[in-house]
């Protein structure tokens, strides 16, 4: 493992998730850009493992959150694109007060005594 | 692997989403200035296992359990495939389980369970009526009961009336006699039985002023009017009287009886006394009313009916049994037993293949072992060896039904006598498919798991650690082994123990005494009938017997020749109470008791012993008077210091007045209500000229062939009438035996039973001692370097097994004792705790144990301790 993943930290269990429907929030993506995108976003701080991403996109895809199809890319090569479905968008927004609740949940633990 | 198409479009879908992914990671390296050949090799690295990822992504699809499942599927069936001694002893132990539950099952279904194939079936009751002085449960109607019973009935919304019977037909080419029922006319709407050509009866044709009509069976439409398509509305003769053909009923109706093919309309007329008790009720229930309040109904019925004739019955009842019951209630007990030892046999196999599957469990240790190395998981594993063993199991059901077809068959062909009702409704169906194969898999999976749990909890750390030798066996994995081998001799002791009661009973009974003196290989009889029409006067029906008498006797080689309305050890046709002049009558000191209507001739014919006075003579005719000739056993109980001869007996209650008759003789006790009958052996007899009955069993006496012997006697009588039916040929000795069916076919089906389980038990005895012996080799080499001599080691080892054997027949007595109580009403002159069946069986079953532990033991002993030593 290069020196330069050494900042970056382990994604929490569930957030994967949060994180793609986050990411196609903005327009259909493909696999790679999704990653490229939690990467860039998270200031290369996260890095999403190939062997969680396609697992986690073809699940997220038999739960009907995304949908797919098969785009020509602007160098004509076949992509596979994902795109928020309407039941991805309430998940989306449902996962993310599950988040700010556990956002606040840790910092209320963390915040030090007294305060 | 190959997977299905729409499947491997997904998969080459997957494929290329992440060569594209690749694709793309590595032009972006490219544009940020990596070369081509770098940038490819980098984003490769950076992407990780590509079949890792495609493998775990593909688990999303939500098909991952059915590919390990074919994943484990394949690699049982290629370890099933790579041990075959293993697989085949396994495969038929279980097929030979399987296959006796099937089969049974297949019995029980098909007689117990398959729904009757009438309308409504489940709501239909035969219904009869039991009193004293007759006794009988399953005793018949006389018609003003039925009128009674119709008049005060509320629980039915139709009720009919029915009997069995014959009927010869004639004038249509060859006399025969068909089995045939007269019925009311509502008798098949009430069924629901639609006929295939013409009508059935319709409302009122019941009448006495009602025309004489029938209705055919298929088979008999074919045979005897070789399915004439015009058949309606033609007259036939049934027994004399021209009768009308008004439909045909299709072959699957067959009501009373599986064989009746010929329905006759009832033309009742409105009865003048409470008799003959001929009639079988059948009723629907009205909706909404249980068989419980139709019972509760017609036995208040039947206490009216009591307390309106007091001088003709007692204690009335008058039973209601649903339909099935009263088809197949008799055999119901019988089916049950035996499907209970089948499921015994089955346990017995199964612990086999749990032993085997354990003992071979042991030398797969290090697979085992290398693979919780390879990081499965327990579950991972058990799994595995559970589809192994489920494997197992579905050859298994394979096997078993390819035996349960052939068991089926044999029963089938196995069932002269008609001892299974219903017999056409046993096939191997979907049903006994299904509980097959949901018979097999459940019971390897459940008897996989024992070993599979054994096997995937052993160490890795200890099974790798010892190194290149296969594996020994555990203490504990040898208990284990242990304990099923118990297990399963005492459950073959339990069926050994039942089958042996079952053999006692039948010497039992084929010890029994008929009370004929004559060889009864000698004696024919066959059935003669004077049903027709012209012998309804006596005097003829009288002269047509004793011309066939006479006729017969002068054939060559006839010894003597008789006729009875009784045949020994199981017929006979009426019995009544009886009273005797100056004895105080009661009808519980005077019960129904079988009464023999013969021609003389019949007791010097069957040799059955004069001790008293005189047989009937040709002069006890119809103008003389009345004669009897009463059993030992009725001598003894009435005339206990008396002569009987010269008192005077009637027949029935002294209320019916019936003519007077003296006793004339006394004759040896015979046997007429089957052999294994707890009723005293009492009967009289009557001559026919004076008491006149319609159809007679002819015995003819010699030592002439049977098979040259019936033709002749058979054309004699044709001679005398060529209209006249003559059936039922045989030897005495062929009924005697045939009588005893019942009981033999039972003991013969157990017995093979508990023969297969003795069979299995001992290979499983074998196995675990051979097995330990094959383990201990090394110590026994050590023993006997150390000095010990081979007849050390063998008692070692054959008393392991008697050990084994100890331990089996003790929980196997014990649950006999328990279990053999359901035997009890199978059994004739034997207890359930019969100590000498026990005892043999035990000791059969210890003995079956020693010398399943003496063949390994002699090979124990013929170690060469140099080579036990360097043993692997």
């Amino acid at each position: 493992m290069g020196n330069r993943y050494q900042n970056r930290i382990e994604l929490l269990q569930g957030t994967l998730d949060l994180l793609i429907l986050q990411t196609l929030q903005w327009g259909p993506q493909h696999g790679y850009g999704i990653s490229q995108a939690i990467r860039l976003g998270s200031g290369e701080v996260l890095q999403v493992e190939t062997g969680s991403l396609y697992p986690a996109l073809h699940r997220l895809e038999r739960e009907r959150w995304i949908e797919s199809e098969w785009k020509l890319s602007d160098n004509s090569q076949r992509v596979k694109e994902y795109r928020l479905t309407p039941t991805g968008k309430k998940q989306l927004a449902a996962e993310r007060s599950r988040w700010e609740l556990l956002v606040q949940a840790i910092a209320g633990v963390l915040k030090p005594a007294g305060n | 692997m190959r997977l299905p198409r729409w499947k491997r479009d997904q998969a080459r879908e997957l494929d290329e989403e992440i060569q594209s992914h690749l694709g793309m990671a590595a032009r972006d390296r490219e544009a940020r200035g990596a070369a081509p050949d770098a940038a490819k090799a980098e984003s490769r690295r950076e992407f990780g296992n590509v079949l890792l990822v495609q493998e775990t992504t593909r688990d999303m699809w939500g098909w991952a359990w059915l590919e390990r499942f074919a994943q484990d599927l394949r690699f049982g069936l290629r370890m099933l495939a790579k041990s075959p001694a293993f697989t085949i002893v396994a495969v038929l132990t279980l097929g030979l389980g399987i296959g006796a539950n099937a089969a049974i099952f297949s019995v029980v279904y098909g007689v117990l369970l398959r729904p009757l194939a009438y309308r409504d079936a489940g709501r239909i009751a035969l219904v009869f009526m039991n009193f004293s002085p007759q006794n009988s449960p399953r005793g018949n109607l006389s018609l003003a009961d039925y009128f009674d019973w119709k008049a005060r009935n509320r629980s039915f919304d139709a009720i009919g009336l029915y009997a069995n019977g014959v009927q010869e037909i004639t004038g249509n080419g060859t006399p025969e006699q068909v089995i045939s029922a007269h019925v009311t006319a509502n008798f098949f709407s009430l069924l629901g039985g639609v006929p295939q050509l013409g009508r059935t009866f319709v409302e009122g044709e019941d009448q006495g002023s009602s025309a004489r009509l029938a209705v055919i069976g298929e088979a008999l439409w074919r045979r005897h009017f070789g399915a004439d398509p015009n058949i309606l509305g033609k007259t036939v003769m049934l027994s004399g009287d021209a009768t009308t053909i008004v439909g045909v009923m299709p072959a699957s109706f067959h009501f009373p009886r599986q064989q009746t093919e010929l329905w006759i309309n009832y033309r009742l007329a409105p009865p003048k006394r409470r008799g003959p008790f001929f009639f079988t009720g059948i009723a629907h229930l009205k909706p909404g009313v249980t068989f419980e309040q139709a019972q509760s109904d017609t036995n208040s019925i039947g206490r009216n009916i009591e307390h309106d004739n007091p001088n003709t019955y007692a204690r009335l009842t008058m039973p209601v049994l649903p339909l099935r019951d009263a088809m197949v209630g008799n055999v119901r007990p019988a089916l049950w037993m035996m499907f209970g030892a089948v499921a015994f046999v089955l346990l017995i196999a199964l612990v086999n293949i749990a032993n085997l599957t354990l003992a071979r469990s042991t030398v797969r240790r290090r697979e085992m072992a290398v693979r919780v190395g390879l990081g499965a998981t327990r579950l991972r594993l058990v799994r595995q060896l559970l589809t192994e063993s489920v494997v197992t199991g579905i050859l298994g059901a394979f096997a078993g039904l390819a035996f349960a077809w052939i068991a089926v068959r044999a029963l089938q062909r196995w069932n002269p006598t008609n001892l299974l009702p219903r017999v056409g409704d046993i096939r191997l169906d979907w049903m006994v498919v299904i509980f097959t194969f949901a018979l097999a898999i459940l019971t390897s999976a459940l008897f996989g798991l024992i070993p599979a749990l054994r096997a995937s909890a052993s160490d890795p750390h200890l099974a790798l650690k010892e190194g290149g030798r296969t594996g020994g066996l555990s203490t504990s994995g040898l208990r284990t082994h242990s304990a099923l081998a118990v297990f399963e001799i005492a459950l073959s002791l339990v069926l050994l123990a039942g089958a042996g009661l079952l053999v006692r009973s039948l010497i039992e009974l084929q010890r029994v005494q008929t009370g004929v003196g004559a060889e009864p290989r000698h004696v024919l009889s066959m059935y003669v009938a004077a049903t027709n029409a012209k012998y309804r006067d006596v005097a003829k029906g009288v002269a047509f017997y004793q011309n066939i008498l006479d006729s017969v006797r002068a054939l060559p080689g006839v010894e003597a020749a008789g006729m009875a309305d009784l045949r020994p050890p199981n017929w006979w046709n009426e019995d009544d109470s009886f009273n005797i002049d100056g004895q105080p009558w009661s009808e519980g000191a005077f019960p129904s008791t079988p009464v023999g209507h013969i021609m003389p001739g019949y007791f010097e014919t069957m040799q059955i012993p004069l001790l008293r006075g005189r047989y009937f003579t040709d002069g006890d005719r119809r103008d003389r008077h009345g004669v009897v000739i009463i059993s030992e056993s009725l001598a003894k109980r009435y005339f206990p210091n008396d002569d009987p001869l010269g008192h005077i007996m009637h027949q029935s209650q002294p209320e019916q007045h019936n003519p007077p008759m003296e006793i004339v003789g006394v004759v040896g006790d015979v046997k007429y209500q089957g052999l294994d009958s707890k009723n005293s052996p009492m009967a009289y007899y009557t001559p026919v000229a004076q008491s006149f009955v319609e159809a007679q069993f002819l015995y003819v006496r010699s030592t002439r062939a049977a098979a040259s012997l019936a033709p002749e006697v058979e054309h004699a009588i044709h001679t005398i009438d060529r209209d006249a039916v003559v059936n039922h040929e045989q030897t005495l000795d062929i009924t005697i035996s045939d009588s005893a069916s019942e009981p033999r076919f039972r003991t013969a089906l157990l017995g093979s039973f508990a023969l297969a389980a003795l069979l299995l038990a001992a290979i499983g005895v074998y196995g675990v001692i051979a097995y330990s012996v094959a383990q201990r080799t090394q110590e026994f080499g050590i023993r006997m370097a150390l000095g010990a001599q081979p007849s050390d080691v063998l008692r070692l080892v054959v008393g392991k097994g008697a050990a084994l054997g100890a331990a089996g027949v003790a929980v196997g007595l014990a649950a006999s004792l328990l279990l053999t109580r359901t035997l009890e009403r199978f059994l004739f002159q034997v207890k359930t705790t019969d100590p000498l069946t026990l005892i043999t069986v035990g000791a059969v079953l210890g003995l079956v144990a020693i010398l399943a532990g003496y063949l390994p033991a002699r090979r124990a002993v013929r170690v060469d301790p140099t080579i036990a030593l360097r043993y692997e």
